[in-house]
């Protein structure tokens, strides 16, 4: 156990590291909406320099008058930032300007500048793609991020297509940081002192019952020096901020101001935008803070340091602060050294499970937590993260029944028919692959019975044959005209079966292929269940005059007991998911009514790309199992404790 | 900017690895693959600039190694695959070079317009067309002697041959299958996206699946769920006069059946010939390759008329190169020059990346349909509003 008297180093050393961790955390947090807000403003520019740009083009382009394109540019290069200036007609892959380019223009591009041209290509059919849709789903301007430098390429747009693109590269300025990381050390070191002065003045612990008072002292101190820290250092984040914003529209209304001369002094017929054309999102939608001269006319979304990022800041700074305060590490460390050798052994097992199950697993979780689908899998989780609305989507929707004209329809996409679907599945399967295996088992059992070894080798064999062969020939068996089944029915008179048109009956291809492969596995346990029962207990039981039945029910089952319940849980758990059945047998028909879960989000993933949401579907499956596996790992005990 | 510096990693190491070769993965298996190598060997001896070198990968395991592999560079330069997923490639990103800055006119009008087509998505060309499929009409010659090729005289000498008692029919085709469907779809000027938005519930779509109801219900020419094992059994048991079925298929006829080849006939009442789905092979460059010019020189060899040529004459492919069918022992062949009379009356199969979505809806819609639960406009409005709902869950705005 932990020791009382020695709790206020470690308390210290606690508390210093997690003051360093949180702050560092906050600090880290506030770095990072700063610079996304530097980095955003700094594009905001870059496109409203672009589309301004491209707008005078346009212009000139449509009035024929491609002659004046230099005219027009180079006022804009005096620019600092601006660097490179580059315009391409797609016809042709003509490139018609270029500030550094000395040889005659226009030219042809040069096959090492494919990337230019497939980028306004793609600027062409993203916008073409958009239009087709009638979504803003595609980059209509493309922006890359190099270091210290931005490259935006806007498109130049006639009668709604794009035939070519302005492209322009700028410099960009470096980000300032908000604090030091010398700030966050002081300001862990200054609570250390305190909590070593406050601490000796309160005095050391005397009994049991006040072994919490250093902890509690560390803990409140924590929670004071995040909120002192926050408060002092808000201010600073925030007219960085504002000064990020403000550069948006200087730069807005130096580019109309330019425009506007540009146009008086080249003598064009050429009106400035009448609406804001040019501070607009990747999608080329305007975004509304600004008007069409560049005034500001709603304030700037400012969401700061969110009050979340400050409770998950200080909550990770007070883990540490539990783990090391309470002692939990000296016991950590106490165990890894007394017992080396075992986990020196156990490391490459660890590694291994590490990549092959850890890793996809928690990759697996990560993605259920986005709206991953094929368009977006090359976007990092961050920037297409979701929370909990996948689960909630599926969770949530109680849309099984709808009402129309015809009675009642049932929706057979929704999660709880799925799910109510996989259990009955589950349950009739295991019961019928229990029930036949069990009789099957007690017929084999028989004493003296002729021809047993070769009976046991022909009742194994369905479960020696992959499972997707026999899935496939009982497919083939269910056949509407010429399967077996329905020629052996119309040898009897009967009528044929449409087997997979129906939900009970393209359901029961499943289950019958399913037993079919499932009671030789429970024959098998029950045989060996059943060999070891000792024969006595049966010749006690006719001396006092037992029935066969009374002979089953009060030895046999109870004794098969330890045997059966492994058996079935396991099979539980395999029936679940017994993925290849459904997608082969009856393939979810009719309509996806008979689709198990796992074959579900199987079609979500790969027929439907939305990764995202499968992830989610996978999930909910695994804590059906876990809770599953808990109340069995429950049972078991018990019947272990039985036994 | 993790993710990115991570792939770049990748890259990095794949690049030590790398030497001044060019991999070309594909599928192709007995004299496919002995052709394919033969022309890489006859490339690779034609120029010293680079050495090209073929992986061949289990065909279905190809599409999914492509996808995982290429976008993080770790992929081949060139591979070979049909244009059905070409459209997810594109989405997706990262992983199929776009072409048009290379391609030239002759270069572009060297290829039979259908197949080129194939290779197009959203106006932009991803591929070099190889060689393509389609169905066509397989007659077993001792049942027909003259193949029909309208509607009209199809339904009469396929009435004349069924005989269902027997187990006897005229026609088989998967016709509940909606890719064998699609040749009447496209006959009377229907398709599954317009536009790339869903159009299954189309007029023309509910004119082409009446038609079909008519063949199936009132002439009694088609056996009931014809499965392709069925087919097979069918045809090679003499119980089937006329198959629409594709190259495919030919592999499967038992030698004793003497069977000829036509194309599908005209629909006088959609005034159209049957217009199948087209799937087109062609070869790909990945957009991590490093030798995306010396790759772009391979593939136009390729499919260029040498190298498609050597494909068809060797391995029975039906080229994508319009030219090679002007070469007297190609126009003479029986088998390719009906295949290349269909492709003028056929529709190149929609590359779009929502196109697998379309699959389980349209398959449930036929089924509903054969069975008589619904009728084609109700079956076909249900699986409109299912495709719409997936599609609009996917495509999302910014």
């Amino acid at each position: 156990m932990i020791r009382i008297q020695s709790l206020s180093l470690p308390n210290l050393v606690g508390l210093l590291l997690a003051a360093l961790l949180a702050l560092g955390l906050i600090r880290w947090f506030g770095n990072q909406t700063l610079k996304a807000d530097q980095h955003a403003a700094q594009v905001r520019r870059a496109v409203i320099s672009a589309q301004a740009l491209a707008e005078g083009v346009e212009g000139l382009l449509d009035q024929d008058q491609g002659e004046h394109l230099a005219d027009w540019i180079t006022p804009w290069l005096q620019k600092p930032e601006l660097e490179q200036v580059r315009i391409l007609r797609l016809s042709g892959a003509q490139l018609l300007y270029d500030n550094r380019e000395t040889a005659s223009l226009p030219r042809r591009l040069n096959k090492d500048e494919k990337d230019f041209f497939d980028q306004a290509n793609r600027l062409k059919s993203a916008r073409q793609s958009n239009i087709d849709e009638g979504l803003k789903r595609k980059d209509e301007i493309e922006i890359s991020v190099l270091p210290h430098q931005l490259q935006v390429c806007a498109p130049l747009v006639r009668e709604d297509k794009v035939v070519g693109c302005v492209w322009a590269r700028l410099n960009t300025v470096p980000a300032n940081p908000w604090l030091s990381t010398l700030q966050v050390v002081f300001y862990a070191l200054v609570a250390a002192l305190l909590f070593g002065l406050l601490h000796g003045l309160l005095g050391q612990p005397k009994s049991a019952g006040k072994a919490w008072k250093p902890f509690g002292l560390a803990s409140a101190l924590l929670l004071v020096l995040v909120g002192v820290f926050v408060v002092l250092n808000q201010a600073a984040l925030n007219s960085q901020r504002q000064k990020a914003s403000d550069s948006v529209h200087q730069t807005y209304q130096s580019e109309y101001d330019q425009f506007v001369q540009g146009v008086a002094q080249l003598g064009l017929a050429l009106d400035p935008p009448a609406e804001n054309r040019w501070d607009v999102d990747s999608v080329l939608r305007p975004i509304g803070t600004l008007d069409a001269q560049g005034h500001l006319v709603s304030p700037e979304l400012s969401s700061g340091l969110s009050f979340r990022n400050l409770v998950l800041c200080f909550v990770a700074g007070w883990l540490i602060l539990i783990f090391v305060g309470l002692g939990y590490a000296q016991r950590l460390v106490r165990t890894l050294r007394e017992n080396r050798e075992a986990y020196l052994f156990v490391s490459p097992a660890i590694l291994a499970m590490l990549v092959l199950v850890f890793f996809p697993f928690l990759f697996g979780v990560l993605l259920s937590f986005t709206d991953s689908t094929i368009y977006n899998t090359d976007k990092a989780p961050s920037e297409i993260w979701i929370g909990l609305q996948n689960f909630k989507e599926i969770l949530f929707d109680f849309d099984i029944m709808t009402r129309t004209s015809d009675g009642m329809v049932i929706n057979f996409d929704n999660f709880y028919w799925t799910l109510g679907v996989t259990i009955a599945w589950t349950v009739i399967n295991v019961f019928f692959g229990v029930t036949t295996g069990l009789i099957l088992a007690l017929i084999l059992n028989t004493k003296n019975f002729a021809f047993k070894r070769i009976y046991r080798v022909f009742l194994i064999l369905p479960w020696a044959i992959p499972n997707y062969i026999t899935a496939l020939i009982w497919k083939g068996m269910f056949h509407r005209q010429f399967g077996v089944i329905n020629q052996v029915i119309q040898m009897f008179g009967g009528e044929p079966v449409a087997w997979f048109d129906g939900v009970f009956s393209s359901f029961m291809t499943g289950v019958m292929t399913n037993s079919w492969l499932s009671f030789p596995f429970m024959m098998v346990m029950c045989l060996g269940g059943l060999q070891a029962i000792s024969s006595d207990m049966y010749e006690a039981a006719r001396l006092d005059g037992a029935s066969r039945w009374q002979q089953f029910r009060f030895i046999t089952l109870p004794s098969l007991k330890i045997v059966l319940i492994p058996a079935i849980i396991i099979s539980v758990v395999w029936t679940f998911n017994m993925f290849n059945i459904i997608f082969l047998v009856s393939a979810g028909e009719p309509g996806g009514a008979t689709e198990i879960l796992i074959t579900k989000a199987y079609r979500i993933a790969f027929e439907q790309y939305r990764y995202g949401y499968a992830a989610a579907y996978s999930m909910v499956i695994f804590f059906i199992l876990l809770v599953y596996g808990y109340f069995q790992v429950k049972v078991s005990k018990a019947t272990e404790a039985h036994v | 900017m993790n993710w990115t510096r991570l792939s770049l990693f990748f890259c990095l190491v794949g690049s030590l690895f790398a030497q001044d070769k060019l991999v070309v993965w594909h599928a192709y298996r007995g004299a496919e693959r002995i052709a394919f190598e033969k022309l890489v060997d006859q490339y690779n001896q034609t120029q010293p600039a680079i050495t090209v070198s073929t992986l061949a990968v289990p065909y279905d395991a190809l599409a999914d190694k492509i996808t995982a592999a290429v976008p993080r560079g770790k992929g081949p330069d060139v591979f070979i695959f049909a244009q059905d997923r070409l459209g997810g490639w594109v989405e997706s990103g990262q992983t199929v070079e776009p072409l048009d800055f290379f391609l030239e006119d002759e270069t572009r009008e060297s290829f039979l317009p259908v197949t080129l087509q194939a290779m197009t998505y959203k106006d932009s060309v991803y591929g070099l067309p190889f060689n393509y499929k389609m169905i066509v009409m397989i007659y077993n010659k001792k049942l027909i002697q003259k193949p029909p090729t309208t509607s009209t005289e199809l339904v009469t000498v396929a009435q004349q041959l069924t005989k269902p008692d027997a187990g006897q029919f005229g026609l088989a085709y998967s016709f509940n299958d909606f890719f064998y469907h699609a040749a009447l779809m496209n006959a009377f000027g229907g398709g599954v996206f317009s536009q790339s938005k869903p159009s299954l519930n189309s007029k023309p779509n509910i004119e082409a699946l009446n038609y079909l109801m008519k063949w199936f219900r009132q002439d009694k020419i088609l056996p009931e769920d014809p499965s392709v094992a069925l087919i097979t059994s069918l045809f090679n048991e003499g119980k089937a006069a006329m198959v629409f079925s594709g190259p495919w298929f030919l592999g499967e006829i038992e030698s004793g059946i003497d069977y000829g080849l036509a194309p599908l006939p005209y629909i006088e009442e959609a005034k159209s010939p049957m217009k199948p789905w087209v799937t087109v092979e062609g070869m790909f460059i990945t957009a991590p390759s490093k030798h995306k010019e010396e790759a772009y020189a391979f593939i136009q060899y390729a499919t260029s008329k040498t190298g498609a040529g050597l494909m068809a004459r060797e391995a029975f492919q039906l080229p994508a190169n319009a030219a090679i069918y002007q070469e007297k022992d190609i126009a003479e062949n029986p088998t390719l020059s009906v295949f290349r009379k269909q492709l003028d009356a056929s529709v190149a199969m929609p590359n779009l990346a929502e196109m697998t979505m379309m699959w389980s809806p349209a398959t449930t819609a036929m089924n509903t349909l054969c069975r008589g639960t619904d009728t084609p406009q109700e079956a076909m409005d249900a699986a409109q509003a299912k495709l719409v709902e997936a599609i609009g869950k996917l495509r999302k705005a910014q």
